[in-house]
């Protein structure tokens, strides 16, 4: 360093270095106060030494209640009053069985008539719909999937040849949301083009739970399941059974796979059945069931994508669940074969595929597979449109099937 | 001596340069004209030209093409978003009213029935009232007690309020429902309009005026030029949000309540509540302006018939506010309601606050729980209450509207006790009012061909345009935090002046205001290398089509 360099006053390096020697070696100020007490004979004690005594004798602490906002719920293990050891095998709505549709039929006891609705459906839903109503339902789709305002964070996108790449998150309409909207336009569609005499005998509820326990062999299992939309009417449903030369799919053998698969057992439960109407109220009876699909919430146990059979097999123990639901109401729980059949329709739905189906419930006996059967109606995978989004900054439908609305109206009409 | 040089050639450079002092004789015969005609004397005092400035922006605000892109527009000034006063629909602070009443400029008429224009339905009204008396009083006996629904309680709000608004939706959707299905085959505006719910409705504008906060005088002490303007009033930029239950809208405006020149009628004149909103319990938010009426553009029922809002906020609302209050807090979350999604719709025609609409708006409002019903008809005849106009603008807006009024007594082994057919009978004339095609342009202020950015024909000025948009209008969160001031530097750099050695580097030390950034001031998105055009070209950055306000 040459002598003659002049240092910048205020050294940034040099201002640390000092603080650091300053603060590297504390020393205790000699405030003269040891002095002043010992001049008026006040006895001085060492601080170290006086924390030294309080060290060999701890103090013993008690343990303080505290109470805090709400009382703690109590673990939910064996020593859980509640807990029950016969575990129940829980099917909720967002979960699908492994097997799928094969799978629900064992576990319904079901046959299952592919393609096939009953004919008084198939007639209704011939039946021409005014070209207004047709174009409300292109609003509907549209207001579905393109106008709707909702931004939420959509399901982060993947590209499988980079899994790793990490594209920006798209905010947009939720499926959930897409679905709620769909459906209930639709449904309003449907009721506000036929007459009053008809709807004012229906009712329409949204998100209503309906839950049945029952045996099947040596286990319990439970079928928890929502609604979307239920609408009920005044008089039970029948179906006339069509022609009797149906070719039913018969209950399939699921070795090795056993039934219960994919059935998470739970030690918590209530063995009691959920309909979600009184029984006094006279508009109780299940008419229309519609479920949603979610693709966002509805997942396999093990981290697979939800299959088409795992699908159609949704609509089979939905339909299930709130015939069984509605019947244990009507009949008490013990109940097995039942005097008359009871009728459920149901409509699953992802916005853009709907699955239609017709259930007839026989028996809530579901043990083995002879004797009385189960039987579902069913006519799956049909679509609405094609393509419904922003194109290129420019909303988008392709391919709107008028025949999807024709089965909507038929089910609500029959 | 060069000059001497210079001289003697200028005769030289006569020849290349144009004589631009001289042009053709005038063709115009009447150059000169009887009375002198002077240009029109500008004030150039410093509030003049900045007036004069703020003028020229609105109307290129204007004479923009889409709704979109005035939108943008809107919030072109400011990158990290409009400071903005919050207007909530289901957080109403005491003594609400007068504030409300300001900033919506609107003069409420409180009365008990609906107003005359309805009249003309109620024999009809009465017919649809004897018919679907019966299955009302079922369905409020089904919701309240029979039906048991699958419902999840947020955090965030209180959850009684949630229930009381659960219950609420679920007793609105059904008597939606067998409204319109009673009234589809009489009524055919019911039949092609649409139900929507749980939208989302946003609105944005400018309220003039106003007192200036302390953060704003101390800004104004800094500079001399400001200091004899420390309290002229100031732009406050406000955000309405709210869902609503249930809403209908359709193709065709509903028709209005009174003609449009009452607007300027004198009396209906709104106080003015100059107070700073904080001091009164709102609070502010840095967001970017929206304006949302439940729907994005290209939809085609545009206008609103009647929305339905819960009142659950009211049952959790302070007891000691008193229950005078809470009437007047429905009162203020209604005007709000209306106010806020008629602006939306005004939007969508391609006014803004500062171009104002040319002709008035209508909106029917009903807050509810099942049980007690208000009714409320909003008519909008002007959004323009900035700066310039909150004093001069002789137009208001009109609201009528009644109590809370009973639609029943009690429910009492599965009956209904004291059903009010009266109020069951104003629910269905507001559904019977049906709307009209008015004899007037409705966008006046929209391109002939490009009214929304889904007509624009060059793709990527629409997809650009078309992304920019939902992603200004989702404010969601931006890439780099917003820039702020640690506390640490509060004390140690700006209140007390203890590191002077260091380089200043940061905008508070470099006089720099952040927030006076625009929104366009970023680097556009690169292009690299390979991506560009062959053979070679120089364009490193993609376009932006920000508008040019």
């Amino acid at each position: 360093m040459k002598l003659s360099q002049i240092l910048n006053r205020q050294h940034i390096d040099f201002m640390f270095k000092k603080h650091w020697a300053v603060q590297g070696k504390r020393f205790p100020i000699d405030t003269g106060l040891e002095h002043l007490l010992k001049e008026k004979g006040i006895p001085v004690e060492d601080a170290l030494e006086f924390v030294k005594v309080h060290e060999r004798k701890p103090l013993s602490k008690e343990r303080i209640n505290i109470v805090g906002a709400y009382e703690t719920p109590l673990p939910l293990d064996e020593n859980n009053p509640d807990y029950k050891s016969r575990p129940c095998l829980t099917l909720t709505n967002t979960n699908v069985l492994l097997e799928g549709i094969s799978q629900a039929q064992v576990l319904t006891k079901t046959v299952i008539a592919e393609d096939k609705l009953p004919n008084k459906i198939e007639e209704l839903a011939e039946i021409s719909i005014p070209k207004l109503v047709h174009e409300g339902v292109k609003k509907a789709i549209l207001s579905a999937n393109v106008f709707d305002c909702e931004q939420k964070k959509l399901p982060k996108v993947k590209d499988p040849a980079r899994p790793a790449y990490n594209f920006p998150r798209i905010l947009g309409i939720s499926d959930r949301r897409r679905n709620e909207i769909i459906t209930n336009k639709l449904l309003q569609l449907v009721e506000k083009s036929s007459d009053f005499e008809l709807s004012q005998t229906r009712y329409v509820l949204n998100d209503v739970e309906c839950k049945t326990v029952f045996d099947k062999e040596d286990d319990l299992i439970q079928f928890q399941d929502m609604s979307h939309i239920l609408v009920t009417s005044n008089k039970p449903l029948t179906h006339e059974l069509p022609e009797r030369d149906i070719p039913f799919v018969k209950i399939p053998d699921l070795y090795p796979v056993k039934y219960s698969v994919t059935l998470p057992p739970q030690h918590f439960y209530d063995e009691k059945s959920i309909y979600p109407i009184q029984p006094s109220i006279t508009n109780k009876h299940p008419h229309t069931t519609w479920l949603h699909f979610n693709r966002t919430e509805v997942s396999n146990i093990y981290e697979t994508p939800v299959t088409d059979a795992q699908i159609h097999g949704r609509s089979l123990t939905h339909a299930f669940t709130v015939a069984t639901a509605y019947a244990k109401q009507l009949h008490g729980e013990e109940v097995q074969d039942l005097p008359e059949p009871i009728y459920v329709n149901c409509i699953q739905t992802d916005g853009q595929k709907y699955h239609f189906g017709v259930f007839e419930l026989n028996t809530l006996n579901v043990d083995g597979v002879e004797g009385t059967k189960n039987v579902w109606y069913c006519k799956n995978d049909v679509k609405l449109y094609d393509r419904s989004c922003y194109f290129n900054g420019m909303p988008v439908l392709e391919n709107y099937n008028p025949k999807v609305f024709g089965y909507i109206n038929a089910f609500y009409h029959c | 001596m060069h000059l001497v040089k210079f001289h003697r050639n200028l005769p030289k450079f006569k020849f290349w340069t144009k004589r631009r002092y001289s042009h053709a004789l005038l063709t115009d015969e009447n150059e000169y004209t009887e009375a002198p005609e002077y240009p029109p004397i500008l004030d150039m005092s410093l509030q003049g030209r900045k007036l004069r400035e703020r003028q020229i922006v609105h109307e290129k605000i204007q004479k923009l093409n889409t709704v979109e892109e005035k939108q943008i527009a809107l919030n072109m000034p400011r990158y990290y978003g409009w400071k903005c006063v919050m207007l909530n629909e289901d957080k109403i602070p005491y003594n609400a009213l007068p504030l409300v009443k300001c900033y919506t400029r609107t003069h409420f008429i409180p009365s008990s029935s609906l107003p005359d224009v309805y009249s003309e339905t109620a024999s009809l009204a009465d017919l649809v009232v004897k018919q679907t008396k019966s299955l009302i009083e079922d369905i409020i006996i089904l919701e309240s007690e029979a039906v048991k629904h699958n419902y999840v309680a947020e955090q965030e709000k209180p959850e009684e309020q949630q229930k009381e608004d659960m219950i609420t939706k679920n007793i609105v959707k059904q008597i939606n429902r067998i409204i319109c299905n009673k009234l589809s085959d009489k009524a055919s505006h019911i039949l092609s309009s649409q139900a929507d719910y749980e939208p989302r409705h946003e609105a944005f504008w400018f309220v003039g005026g106003l007192d200036v906060p302390h953060t704003v005088r101390n800004q104004r002490k800094k500079h001399k030029w400001l200091r004899d303007q420390l309290e002229e009033p100031i732009d406050r930029p406000v955000q309405y949000i709210g869902t609503p239950l249930l809403t209908l809208r359709s193709n065709l405006p509903l028709k209005p309540l009174l003609p449009y020149v009452e607007a300027t009628n004198p009396d209906f004149k709104v106080p003015k509540f100059s107070f700073v909103p904080e001091s009164v319990g709102y609070h502010t938010q840095h967001r970017h302006g929206t304006n949302i009426p439940g729907f994005w553009t290209g939809d085609c029922d545009e206008f609103g018939l009647l929305s339905y809002h819960g009142r659950g906020h009211i049952s959790v609302r302070n007891p000691s506010f008193g229950l005078e209050d809470n009437v007047e807090a429905l009162h203020s979350q209604a005007l709000k309601a209306s106010f806020g999604w008629l602006l939306g719709q005004a939007n969508y025609q391609g006014f803004t606050t500062y171009n104002d609409i040319t002709y008035p708006l209508v909106t029917q409002t009903i807050i509810t729980n099942g049980k007690l019903w208000s009714f409320y008809v909003y008519q909008m005849n002007t959004i323009a209450m900035h700066n310039e106009q909150m004093d001069e603008n002789p137009k208001h807006n009109i609201c009528f509207g009644t109590k809370p009024l009973q639609l029943y007594d009690t429910i009492e082994n599965g009956q209904v006790k004291g059903f009010n057919e009266e109020v069951l009978k104003m629910l269905v004339q507001l559904y019977l009012n049906a709307p009209e095609e008015r004899d007037h342009e409705m966008k006046p202020f929209l391109g002939k061909e490009e009214q929304i950015i889904a007509d624009i024909e060059d793709d990527e000025k629409r997809r650009w345009l078309e992304s920019r948009y939902k992603h200004l209008v989702s404010n969601r969160p931006k890439h780099y935090l917003m820039p702020e001031i640690y506390l640490w530097e509060r004390i140690y750099k700006i209140k007390h002046n203890t590191r002077f050695f260091e380089a200043k580097r940061r905008f508070f030390e470099r006089d720099i205001n952040p927030f006076k950034r625009r929104l366009d001031e970023h680097l556009p998105p690169y292009i690299p290398k390979v991506l560009r055009p062959y053979p070679r070209c120089r364009k490193k950055f993609e376009n932006t089509y920000y508008p040019k306000v």
